[in-house]
């Protein structure tokens, strides 16, 4: 570590002796514009070749650069991003006009490969990139938004339409772990931040590049298994001060909603199922207090069907929510000096009642070269983030789901059998007791959710030039993220109701304050050096990463019942203990805080010949500080070739291809998003409490059996990519495939309970993915007032578990847990299968008049009579699965696939798999003189998504009676006539339900195969049409580029699917239940008008 | 340039803060301590952290899936006293009710994991508190503490093993702390061996633990009583019946475990101030009900529960006790446990302990007592835990109301050692004293009567046989509720004999026969209009008159009538059909009513092991019958 330190200093007092004078003798000046539109280009580098003298264009694109008189044969270079570099032979003129044309390959682009930047010719992994130009278009808040689709092999699935879009899933080729965090890598400017998506605006993003094989990954190691995503930031140019204002503002509006019965139909179905339940609760006296009467064709009745309809969703998804993002930056720079200050602000409604997004954020970039060897540079970000609203969903089960209240809140508001008449919008406990639901309204109004989250990005980097071809760089920073979120449920919150809560029906509120440290440094030695045809770099480093996360949380119940959230929160403390209840349930407790250090050294050495031949090789070990002595270093080696076929000889006279590589690699990485200390038997105080006299004394206890040989989850993968361009680059196309073995996977195993443990963590197991990406890029129509270019990119991944270890064929017991208890398995992760794979049974229809013989009168007068079944019909029996307690017509059927004659869990099967086939995106943008417009798709292919609102929306539970249905069931088998009274023929059965098409609502909850619906779709993600005000117009202002545009995002989305939206991924704690649409929060179509500005 | 040093140093010195300032050493460097965990050294390096330990072994005892519903509610029935909720075997509860568990039962499953974490935890005790340096060389007041806890821990694990072998049988054991890398196949255990073993370590635990009045005010931790009582009791079980195989057998040298249950019980009795009968047989279960001691300390070694949540509360008196209907007093509960019918009629009429043991009301929003039918949902149910009894009373919906199980009583100790005294002795002096002190005390200490209402319900105590009928039916009265008749049924060996006569009882009261030939078809109760106890205002021993319609003022409910053909089906297997007079309509059971699947010679007397456990331990063998 001393050794950094000397270099430290080393590098400080030889940056100190850097100066010179120069005399000036010779001017040489001129203007820069562009081949296209003949426009001029500010901001132009310029440099005297072989010397660092240089200069860049000013607003008007003229440059002058000085050189000593002696100078002869001077050649100026030119380069611009985004234009290709020209280099300009003087000769003794004074005056130099030199046109630049724009950069069509992204070839010469540069790719982060960690540590250094290379051309993107001479990668030889597998690398996808986005850059600024290619997000520009897309005014979105969320850097995971302005992604989605964009990059091949990366799937961003964001989980719900919540402002401001935080729960984005990104997988990189899949993910190769079953039981842990397949979460990228994030590196921002050179260092590792968590969820960076989360803290950077789009318009601050130059480029990123998501490095997919372990060959490119290798280089961050323990950390790379899961791919790594490369941000770069945008950097002030030299020259002139460019400041330029993005913003836009327009609303959002829902662009879907559910159709639920109307009050005439809602009432007939809940008289009807009052009917078959009878005098118990829920049923007939239930139905006549809450709506008045029980005769079907009572004037009660008849009034109360035609009551308004209340359409709950839009009274609260129905706002157009109104977003605006402001952007302002400053960028520039002096020679040798360049600047960059953004920034933003966004303001985003939900469409939800209740719910917004408020962010600030600050980003400051700036780049010195202190002197002709050394580059020091710094960046700061600052994200302050405020959302507030409860959203829709939760990570617990359907008790405490919100949309359910907004979806089957009775339709309509009529007198009570008391005369009584409850507000819609006001707490009608009555109902509660019977569906436990609450006006949504009014449990929206009850519930506060508030999470303030501060994020502090620090980094620093320094490059120092020792030798001409050797470069020390160190790069260090931090990442200081706050989390402060503050919940409150008033006294309607249905969740302070549940009996078994311990909320005894008060107010609550709680406080989770989580404080996330990391500390990251790298230093690099980096030399390259070219002999004759023969390339040699070689990079060396080592780095350090450091994170502490801690959290507390603080709950407090029985609050007094009138009181605000707000005071709830200012003063925590006034719970008032109930009768019967001798302390607080919930003690304030600091979590566990994760802290972990990695030590890590590492190389590459890349070397070619003649641009033909390109190897490159790394290496990384790791240390870190989850393992136990012994296993604490993982080493992960990667390597790649690439041959260059255009190169050679037999391919010379192929002029249409400008560049044909075939790359090969293979490598290793590791995964280590893992617990702490997981190797040692430790006693958690605290986690074990007992009573003694009433009071709680907490003891403490072993939590897990101590697996000593813990150690890393790692990932090899294999990579195979061809990078082809034609006509001049003009049109580009990569194909890689892959096929990535994650072994020792960190499994929860269980093991027999007698030890006193129900499982224990052991690195068993393996998966595969392997997949195909492509992607194609190219210019379709160029002339001089008309583009016309496109990129599209598609991914097949395929998942497989291999092996879960000796005696273990699937991880028993997985449930997505939407609906508590009262659904037990939903999904399975066998050996053979991908992970995700859907469990439940296979809908058989369902019970029609054929299927009965008669109709036995009820005993009782105007009791519901029964339905003989036919004795030639062995009925499969599934009542006490479906909640029933006699077979009548109009009942879901479900198949008996092992053929015993009644349906129990062994009928189960898998019945869907929430994986795509494939993904994708195209992307296409057009300009014609002044207008610009883009068209965005992007498509999932062949996945299916578990339609758990589906479910809940179609069942009257016996703890969901009177819940509205989905308008489906308006085509539901009936047994009564349109008189209400009971059908007693089978020929009017028949004739009743002719047009039926579905069953009567269920009275449980379980998965079967009609709710598992195709999720594929493609969406017109965004469509953007601008206009940019002529310069010769707008230079009069002084101003350089005004334009105004229009954008719609989400504008439309082609699928079968029923529910709100086939992007969805609710149950996210644990990544064997993905695709299930449960309580998600509606996405939404936005409206946008926008402006940038630079002068 | 200049103008950029102070900027140069900054970065210099961030990069060094990153680079090298907080790094000593690369080894130290990958070296964290957890902070907020403790390792086993540490924990066991003080007595406040082998407490803590304790602590936590102690946990597993508390909550549903301890003693506050699981293994307290679920698994002791049903027997000839009560009916765990009624209903088909559709559910965990009602499965294990009806005898007809599956190894995938949820209940079953979660209590033994419960169960075995308990013993893990006592298991690391057990080995770690010797082991501390203090145990032996501490000053005296540390190797006193520690002494206790190590004889907590072995009490402790005694009664988790205990209620895994009587509930399960030949389970797996062991006795150290699990390791990786330990042989995870353990094959089933002996149980005599597991008892034995048991009993042994509580001979060493009663010496290490301090009696009651040596430690400290009164709370639920175990003394040396505890231990004593509990070897008693698994003594008495080591040398009863149980099910092998299908058979019920009994080991050969059982005489010497009732020797060992006898002396144990001699020695608590000869130490009354340590423990003794309480003079109010309900003030017993009243000091329960409003969360405090009671003076005898006849309660020799209870489960705490607090804080009404699913991990450390009981739902004892909220599940089961009289049911409470929203009372805007009292709230509400779910009176799941119902009476075995006979059950009323095992009582003596003067027997203070029926109407602590049954209750026959229940509580509506009128917060006014009202009387129950006989049989049925929301009927007689039983009554040592109620929440009506609470102090004070608690409204609402709160399902825990944090009730302490009571393990073991002075009670039994009397009649464990009147049974081993019978058995060694015959029906000896000592053996009758120790009966009848707790009859007596039944009998709200009156001897006379509690000697003359043995004889008129037809027991005798003069011959070892004789006396044995009556100690059972003492148990009988004496323990119902509290867990214990099921477990007493199947040391003896009585399982059957009394699930079939209970059920040929129940048939007897559907048709009115003898015994119960007077039982009345209706009761009636005086209409309450003010809280109180509920006022019946005819004798539940005579005929209901005729006609039957309720005399006004007040209410009238089935008693005998709730008993119908039906009733009686439901205690047979489902589908199986009964007529219970000629002519009358055939009934086809569904399986609800009590013991409804209960066939002897199926198995059914030992729970599953769980699916779960097999799985993973291929050695382990699934008892008969699942």
């Amino acid at each position: 570590m001393k050794k950094h330190l000397l270099l430290l200093w080393l590098l400080l007092s030889l940056t100190l002796l850097a100066s010179a004078q120069q005399a000036q003798q010779r001017r040489i000046q001129g203007v820069v514009r562009s081949t296209e539109k003949d426009e001029t280009l500010p901001g132009v580098t310029v440099v005297v070749v072989g010397t660092t003298n240089g200069a860049s264009t000013d607003g008007d694109g003229k440059f002058s650069i000085t050189l000593p008189a002696t100078a002869t044969d001077v050649t100026l270079r030119f380069s611009y991003i985004g234009f290709l570099g020209k280099d300009v032979k003087v000769g003794s003129s004074e005056n130099v006009n030199v046109t630049l044309s724009p950069d069509s390959k992204t070839l010469d682009d540069v790719v982060v490969i960690g540590y250094q930047a290379v051309q993107r010719r001479d990668v030889t992994g597998s690398v996808s990139s986005v850059s600024a130009q290619q997000i520009k278009d897309i005014p979105v808040n969320s850097a995971a938004e302005a992604l989605t689709g964009r990059l091949a092999g990366v799937q961003l699935t964001s989980a719900e339409g919540t402002p401001g879009n935080l729960n984005v899933q990104v997988r990189v080729r899949g993910g190769g772990s079953v039981t842990q965090d397949n979460s990228p890598l994030y590196v921002v400017d050179g260092i590792q931040i968590e969820n960076a998506l989360s803290v950077i605006a789009p318009q601050d993003i130059a480029s990123v590049d998501v490095l997919k094989d372990a060959s490119a990954t290798a280089i961050y190691g323990a950390r790379g298994a899961n791919g790594v995503v490369i941000i770069t930031t945008k950097k002030g140019i030299e020259g002139k001060t460019v400041v330029s204002y993005n913003g836009f503002a327009g609303f959002r509006r829902i662009s879907k909603t559910l159709g639920v019965l109307k009050p005439d139909d809602y009432l007939n179905y809940q008289l009807e199922r009052s009917k078959i339940v009878g005098n118990s609760s829920g049923g007939l006296p239930t139905f006549k207090s809450l709506f008045g009467s029980t005769n079907f064709t009572s004037d009660t009745l008849l009034r109360a069907r035609n009551a308004p309809f209340i359409d709950w969703q839009d009274q609260v998804f129905g706002r157009d929510a109104f977003q605006q993002t402001h952007n302002v930056s400053v960028s520039g720079g002096v020679k040798g000096t360049t600047y960059s200050l953004s920034l933003t602000r966004n303001n985003e409604d939900g469409i939800q009642r209740g719910s917004d997004y408020v962010r600030n954020l600050v980003n400051f970039r700036f780049d010195t070269k202190a002197s002709e060897k050394l580059r020091i540079g710094m960046n700061v970000r600052y994200n302050d983030q405020g959302t507030n609203g409860a959203g829709t969903s939760t990570s617990g089960s359907n008790t405490t789901s919100r949309l359910r209240n907004t979806v089957q809140y009775q339709p309509l508001s009529v007198p009570k059998a008391n005369g009584s008449v409850v507000d819609p919008s006001a707490f009608d406990p009555e109902f509660f007791e019977t569906s436990t639901l609450v006006s949504p309204v009014v449990a929206i109004d009850n519930e506060y959710r508030n999470e303030h989250r501060r994020t502090i990005n620090i980094g620093a980097n320094a490059a120092f030039n020792i030798l001409k071809n050797l470069t020390f760089r160190s790069t260090a920073g931090f990442d200081i993220t706050d989390i402060n979120l503050s919940t409150f449920n008033g006294l309607y919150s249905p969740t302070i109701r549940q009996a078994s809560g311990g909320y005894a029906n008060k107010p609550f509120a709680t406080i989770t304050t989580t404080t996330q440290n990391t500390i990251n440094n790298s230093n690099v030695f980096d030399y390259s050096t070219k002999v004759g045809l023969h390339s040699f770099g070689v990079l060396l480093g080592e780095e350090i990463y450091e994170q502490i996360n801690k959290q507390q949380f603080i709950q407090t119940n029985f609050l007094p019942d009138d009181i605000t959230a707000e005071r709830a929160l200012a003063n925590i403390n006034q719970g008032v203990l109930p009768v019967g209840q001798t302390s607080q349930p919930v003690l304030p407790q600091t979590s566990i805080p994760q802290n972990y250090h990695l030590l890590s050294g590492f190389g590459r050495l890349t070397y070619s010949y003649d641009d033909k031949y390109l190897f490159t090789g790394t290496f990384r070990a790791d240390g870190s500080s989850k393992f136990p002595a012994g296993n604490k270093v993982g080493f992960f080696p990667g390597a790649s070739v690439a041959w260059r076929i255009s190169k050679e000889g037999f391919f010379q006279d192929v002029e249409k291809v400008t560049d044909l590589k075939l790359r090969l690699s293979y490598g290793e990485a590791g995964n280590n998003r893992i617990n702490d200390f997981l190797y040692a038997q430790l006693f958690q105080a605290g986690s074990a409490p007992y009573s003694i006299n009433h009071t709680l004394v907490l003891g403490s206890s072993a939590t897990t059996l101590p697996n000593p040989n813990l150690k890393w989850e790692s990932t090899t993968s294999r990579n195979v990519g061809l990078d082809l361009a034609l006509f001049g680059n003009r049109v580009q196309f990569t194909a890689d495939a892959y096929y990535n073995t994650t072994h020792d996977l960190l499994i929860n195993r269980p093991i027999p309970p007698f030890l006193g443990y129900t499982s224990q963590l052991q690195n068993i197991g393996s998966t595969t993915n392997r997949g195909v990406e492509l992607q194609l890029t190219g210019t379709i129509i160029q002339t001089a007032d008309f583009t016309w270019s496109a990129t599209a990119n598609t991914a097949f991944n395929r998942g497989r578990i291999e092996s879960l270890g000796a005696g273990l064929n699937e991880i028993p017991g997985i449930t997505s847990g939407w609906a508590g208890t009262a659904l037990s398995q939903d999904y399975v992760a066998q050996v053979g299968q991908p992970v995700g794979q859907m469990y439940g049974y296979v809908t058989d229809g369902y019970l029609t008049a054929d299927d009965f013989s008669g109709y036995v009168p009820s005993t009782t007068p105007g009791g519901l009579g029964t339905w003989t079944p036919k004795v030639d019909r062995t009925f499969v029996n599934d009542l006490g699965l479906i909640g029933e307690n006699a077979y009548r017509p109009g009942l879901i059927k479900l198949k008996d696939l092992n053929g015993d004659g009644k349906i129990d869990a062994s009928d189960q099967t898998v019945i869907g798999n929430a994986n795509p086939k494939a993904t994708g995106g195209l992307n296409q943008q057009f300009s014609y003189k002044g207008f610009d417009a883009s068209v965005f798709l992007n498509f999932v292919l062949g996945n299916d998504v578990y339609n758990a609102n589906k479910i809940e929306f179609t069942s009257n539970t016996s703890n969901t009676n009177f819940n509205n249905v989905l308008d489906i069931m308006s085509k539901r088998y009936r047994t009564s006539e349109a008189d209400g009274s009971p059908i007693t023929t089978l020929e009017r059965l028949q004739e009743v339900n002719k047009d039926a098409n579905i069953w009567t609502p269920t009275r449980t909850y379980f998965l079967h195969s009609w709710a598992v619906e195709d999720g594929s779709f493609l969406r017109i993600n965004n469509v953007t049409l601008g206009y940019t005000v002529p310069k010769a117009l707008t230079q009069r202002a002084k101003v350089n580029t005004l334009r105004f545009y229009v954008t719609l995002n989400n504008l439309y989305t082609f699928t079968k699917y029923t529910g709100y939206d086939p992007e969805v991924n609710t149950r996210r704690s644990s990544p064997l239940t993905p695709g299930v649409d449960y309580a998600a929060y509606p996405r939404s179509r936005a409206f946008l008008f926008g402006l940038n500005l630079s002068l | 340039m200049k103008s950029f040093v102070s900027f140069r140093h900054v970065l210099v010195a961030a990069a060094i803060a990153g680079g090298t300032g907080l790094v000593s050493s690369c080894k130290d460097y990958l070296e964290l301590d957890p902070t907020a965990l403790n390792t086993t050294e540490y924990t066991f390096s003080t007595v406040a952290g082998a407490t803590a330990a304790i602590i936590g072994a102690y946990d597993p005892l508390s909550g549903d899936y301890g003693y506050g519903q699981r293994i307290s509610l679920y698994f002791p029935l049903d027997s000839d006293e009560l009916i765990g909720s009624a209903g088909a075997p559709a559910d965990p509860r009602r499965q294990i009710a009806r005898y007809a568990a599956l190894s995938n039962n949820d209940d079953i499953t979660r209590c033994w994991n419960q169960l075995y974490q308990g013993v893990e935890r006592t298991n690391i005790c057990i080995q770690q508190i010797p082991q501390m340096d203090l145990y032996t060389n501490g000053a005296a007041a540390d190797t006193a503490a520690l002494h206790r806890l190590h004889g907590e821990a072995l009490t402790l694990r005694a009664q988790y093993y205990f209620e895994l072998v009587r509930n399960w049988g030949d389970v797996p054991a062991q006795f150290t702390p699990s390791v990786a890398g330990q042989d995870f196949n353990l094959p089933n255990a002996d149980r005599y061996a597991t008892l034995s073993k048991l009993i042994d370590d509580l001979l060493t635990a009663e010496k290490l633990l301090p009696w009651r009045s040596k430690a400290g005010a009164a709370n639920e931790r175990i003394t040396k009583g505890a231990a004593k009582a509990l070897r008693a009791r698994i003594a008495l079980y080591r040398g009863g019946y149980s099910l092998k195989g299908s058979t019920m057998q009994r080991p050969s040298d059982y005489r010497d475990y009732y020797t060992i249950a006898r002396q144990e019980c001699a020695q608590l009795m000869a130490n009354r101030t340590e423990h003794t009968l309480n003079a109010s047989f309900q003030e017993v279960f009243r000091s329960i009900n409003e969360l405090r001691t009671e003076s005898a300390n006849e309660i020799i070694f209870q489960v705490g529960m607090a804080t009404a949540t699913s991990g450390s509360g009981s739902k004892l008196g909220y599940y089961n006790g009289p049911r409470l209907n929203a009372s805007p007093i009292y709230g509400s509960s779910q009176g799941a446990v119902t009476i075995a019918p006979p059950y009323f009629y095992a009582f003596d009429s003067t027997d203070v302990r029926r109407d602590v043991t049954i209750t026959t009301y229940s509580i509506p929003s009128s917060n006014f007592q009202t009387g129950v039918p006989l049989a049925g949902t929301s009927a007689v149910t039983d009554g040592k835990f109620r929440r009506d009894w609470h102090n004070p009373a608690v409204p609402g919906t709160v399902n825990y109301l944090d009730y302490n199980w009571p393990v073991v009583r002075f009670a039994d100790v009397l009649l464990m050692y009147a049974e081993a005294e019978n058995e060694l002795n015959g029906p000896s002096q000592s053996a009758q004293d120790a009966l009848l002190e707790v009859r007596t005390r039944g009998f709200g200490g009156n001897r006379a009567r509690a000697t003359a209402s043995l004889t008129q319900q037809g027991f005798s105590l003069s011959s070892k046989d004789q006396f044995f009928r009556a100690l059972a039916n003492e148990r009988y009265v004496e323990f119902g509720g509290e867990g214990i008749r099921k477990y007493d049924l199947l040391r003896w060996n009585l399982l059957e004999t009394k699930l079939t006569e209970v059920k040929a009882n129940i048939e007897k009261m559907a048709k009115g026969e003898a015994p119960y030939d007077n039982v009345p078809l209706y009761v009636y109760y005086r209409t309450p209009s003010a809280i109180g106890n509920i006022q019946w205002t005819r004798s539940f021993y005579r005929p209901s008159p005729t006609p039957n319609t309720a005399p006004s003022g007040t209410t009238r409910v089935n008693w005998r009538q709730a008993i119908n053909a039906a009733y009686v089906a439901n205690t047979k297997p489902a589908n199986t059909t009964y007529v219970i007079t000629p002519g009358a309509a055939v009934e086809t059971s569904i399986g609800s009513g009590l013991a409804a699947e209960y066939v002897p010679g199926k198995g059914k007397e030992l729970l599953p092991i769980p699916q779960s456990t097999l799985l993973s331990d291929q050695a382990l063998n699934q008892n008969f019958g699942y």
